[in-house]
């Protein structure tokens, strides 16, 4: 197994970008929607076969062992060539939790079921009165000789009816003084009579999430990991790379290349209007760009990040919306059209990318939630 | 290439902050704006002993010999204080034209010192103005005509003064005092006051003569540009930090006014704000530094003013709104960052004005 870490930066960049570049089906890059595993199936298998499935994982469990710099590039080469991320909520989020607070058995049961997707995962955090207020879940998890019980309501579930498996917080002790205590983390499989799952059609048109109904579904005690109880906090523990992710420039540059080449050809530019406000979203991508690298700066001499990188976030959603919405300006009659359009030799679809942009100011913790974290752990604001 | 790495940064940043503070802070702002609007002669020369007006000069001619980045670090500390003293236009625009045509000329060391300040006069009004195009004539070691928008004018012992000449454009310097020459106030929002030139028939000294002095010109102003936008980015920084004091002090309805949800989230769009126009100003400079090619050079320092001023406006003016009716008064010292902001953002071009030329600048690189 290669050390990647030995590498120099800039050699493993270009190692991973001539990977993609030689090896990701073209007919993948820049996918609109989210994927079936069935439709992502054979750049799994390539990614398998050589090792490449969960960048993040120590080698010792089947990663990459990858430290914060190369991660970093490997994300950022994936992003740039229009790699999809498959179905990759067992190895973000599943892999890392056992790996951290999973047992020996936990370990060598679920790690490389992970890695060959013989197991999909979604993930069961939100449910309908628990939102940006997750800790007010109530989904119950009740203990029944070896199994939990498992009774209550998830929503936006991502990708729940193309899963095999659902991790989850519940709540298994709902005498707990606070409600952040008594909240458990279970997984559980999702192939069983007590669970129901109802995809949701989303405002783009498709179903990537859905809800999930939890009826008397079962799943052994031995699906608990870590400690009964102290499923809050080791939530809150596995948030800290995906922060910085989460606000990573490439979602708005590439709308961005895609508004520019768009108004190109509709001589968008003709207009001094435009022009000007191309230019300021131009500016908001670039100078978003010298923050993000002053954070990614931060990780690669291996400082842990603060609350303040929730920042990027805020600004490159919404800067994302408003590229998105100068496109639809620039489309101008067309600006409402599903069906794609022809523009020059290329087929475009105005309002994809809009719909794309619209959640990513809700997801993730949303906008506002991010500005009340902001105002108190970085501002010092009171109450 | 010129770069400074982050430890020598670190120590200026120190130094500067120290030398302005023990001076007195924005405090000292407000006392010369009231004494008449120009700068401190003394602090001049302090600065100087510092090293700070020579910063970017080649050791051999005299200064530090580092980059933009590292000016841009003073210029960020000058912002902060609202320091009158001509310092970025100094390094940037006197020192920034002489280094490149005539470094050898004793003016060259009496800037570094701060024994002297010269303002640059390179704008005229009406249609043509530009270098290559002024109307103001140099001819026999005599200056004619008028040049505008001179800033630094009155507390300057002389004046660079980019002037058509025989056979094209001519750098000549003429003393404050020389026959035939005037200076017409004009005061800005800050208290300090821009010059508006008129030669007739004034002695001046040809310092050079040519494509040269467009190209230090255009040159010297991208510099300029980028480390005014540096100093907005520092005085944005400190408007902010005096706004975030008030809202966590000022009590109404038996709480600090920083803890209702409204202006939190105003805050913290603030606090973005200034950050993402750091990181940005700091990269252009830093950028600049590693950059021979003036038509990048010049779109990149654009990027760093219209950023700026963007996030130095939005900054000062809702800092006002948060202070409430104390902000809009002259005791308090948030309008003076307000008013600062003002004349920064129109000197060599507001927001709007370089969103063009980036655009521009963008396109041109683009079809080239």
């Amino acid at each position: 197994m290669a050390d990647w870490n030995t590498m120099s930066d800039a050699e493993f960049r270009k190692e991973v970008r001539r990977f993609f570049e030689t090896e990701y089906p073209e007919e993948l890059r820049h996918l609109p929607h989210r994927p079936k595993f069935a439709e992502v199936e054979h750049w799994h298998r390539k990614l398998h076969a050589r090792g490449w499935v969960a960048p993040a994982w120590p080698a010792e469990y089947g990663g990459m062992g990858l430290n914060a710099a190369k991660l970093l590039i490997f994300y950022e080469e994936q992003q740039r060539w229009g790699v999809n991320r498959g179905r990759d909520m067992g190895v973000q989020m599943v892999g890392p939790l056992i790996i951290k607070f999973g047992t020996r058995q936990q370990k060598d049961y679920w790690l490389p079921r992970i890695l060959s997707c013989e197991d999909i995962w979604c993930q069961g955090y939100s449910e309908p009165g628990a939102g940006s207020d997750l800790a007010s879940l109530r989904t119950r998890a009740d203990i029944d000789g070896d199994d939990f019980v498992i009774n209550g309501q998830k929503t936006w579930t991502t990708m729940a009816h193309d899963a095999t498996h659902i991790f989850m917080l519940v709540r298994t002790d709902p005498g707990a003084p606070k409600k952040q205590q008594g909240i458990s983390f279970v997984l559980a499989p999702m192939d069983q009579p007590g669970v129901e799952v109802r995809p949701i059609r989303t405002l783009a048109g498709e179903t990537e999430f859905c809800e999930v109904f939890f009826d008397n579904a079962r799943t052994p005690c031995e699906n608990l990991v870590g400690e009964l109880n102290k499923g809050w906090t080791m939530a809150k523990a596995l948030l800290s790379f995906e922060r910085i992710f989460i606000g990573s420039p490439s979602l708005a540059q590439n709308a961005l290349g895609q508004l520019e080449s768009f108004a190109r050809c509709r001589g968008a530019f003709d207009d001094p209007v435009f022009c000007d406000r191309f230019a300021q979203a131009a500016l908001d991508v670039e100078d978003h760009a010298a923050l993000y690298a002053r954070f990614a700066d931060q990780l690669k001499r291996g400082e842990t990040l603060g609350a303040d990188v929730s920042m990027l976030k805020i600004w490159v959603t919404e800067c994302f919306q408003r590229i998105t919405e100068l496109r639809i300006e620039a489309a101008g009659p067309d600006g409402a059209t599903i069906s794609p359009l022809q523009v020059g030799n290329v087929s475009v679809d105005i309002l994809a990318s809009f719909y794309k942009a619209r959640p990513t100011t809700i997801y993730g913790g949303s906008n506002e939630i991010q500005r009340n974290i902001l105002s108190k752990a970085v501002l010092g604001l009171p109450g | 290439m010129l770069s400074s790495d982050q430890d020598d940064l670190r120590l200026l940043r120190e130094s500067a902050r120290t030398l302005f503070e023990r001076a007195g802070g924005s405090g000292r702002a407000r006392k010369l704006r009231d004494a008449g609007g120009t700068w401190d002669p003394e602090m001049v020369r302090e600065l100087a002993a510092a090293g700070v007006l020579g910063v970017t000069v080649p050791e051999v001619n005299g200064g530090l010999g580092m980059g933009l980045a590292a000016a841009g670090v003073i210029a960020e500390e000058v912002g902060r204080v609202l320091a009158p003293e001509p310092v970025v236009m100094t390094v940037g625009l006197s020192l920034g034209l002489l280094r490149r045509l005539c470094p050898d000329h004793p003016r060259v060391a009496q800037l570094i010192s701060g024994d002297t300040v010269l303002a640059v006069a390179w704008q005229e009004r009406g249609a043509g103005g530009a270098p290559g195009d002024a109307a103001c004539r140099y001819a026999d070691g005599k200056l004619t005509g008028s040049k505008a928008w001179v800033v630094g004018a009155p507390g300057s012992q002389g004046f660079l003064v980019v002037a058509e000449g025989a056979d094209g454009p001519v750098l000549a310097l003429t003393e404050a005092t020389a026959n035939g020459c005037s200076v017409d106030q004009r005061v800005q929002a800050d208290g300090s006051a821009m010059g508006e030139l008129s030669f007739s028939a004034t002695p001046a000294e040809e310092l050079a003569r040519g494509n040269a002095v467009t190209e230090a010109l255009s040159d010297a102003i991208s510099d300029t540009t980028a480390l005014a936008a540096a100093e907005l980015v520092g005085l944005s920084d400190r408007a902010f930090e005096i706004t975030l004091d008030y809202i966590k002090t000022r009590e109404q309805f038996d709480k600090p006014i920083g803890s209702f949800q409204v202006l939190q989230h105003r805050a913290v769009d603030l606090n973005v704000m200034r950050e993402v126009a750091q990181a940005g100003v700091r990269e252009v400079l830093a950028r600049m530094d590693c950059e021979t090619d003036p038509g990048v050079r010049k779109r990149l320092a654009s990027r760093a003013k219209a950023r700026a001023v963007t996030a130095a406006k939005k900054i000062t003016r809702d800092a006002v709104q948060l202070h409430g009716a104390v902000g809009y008064t002259d005791e308090f010292d948030i309008g003076l960052y307000l008013n600062r902001a003002l004349v920064l953002s129109a000197w060599l071009g507001d927001d709007a004005y370089h969103r063009r030329m980036w655009f521009k600048a963008r396109e041109q690189e683009g079809a080239a």
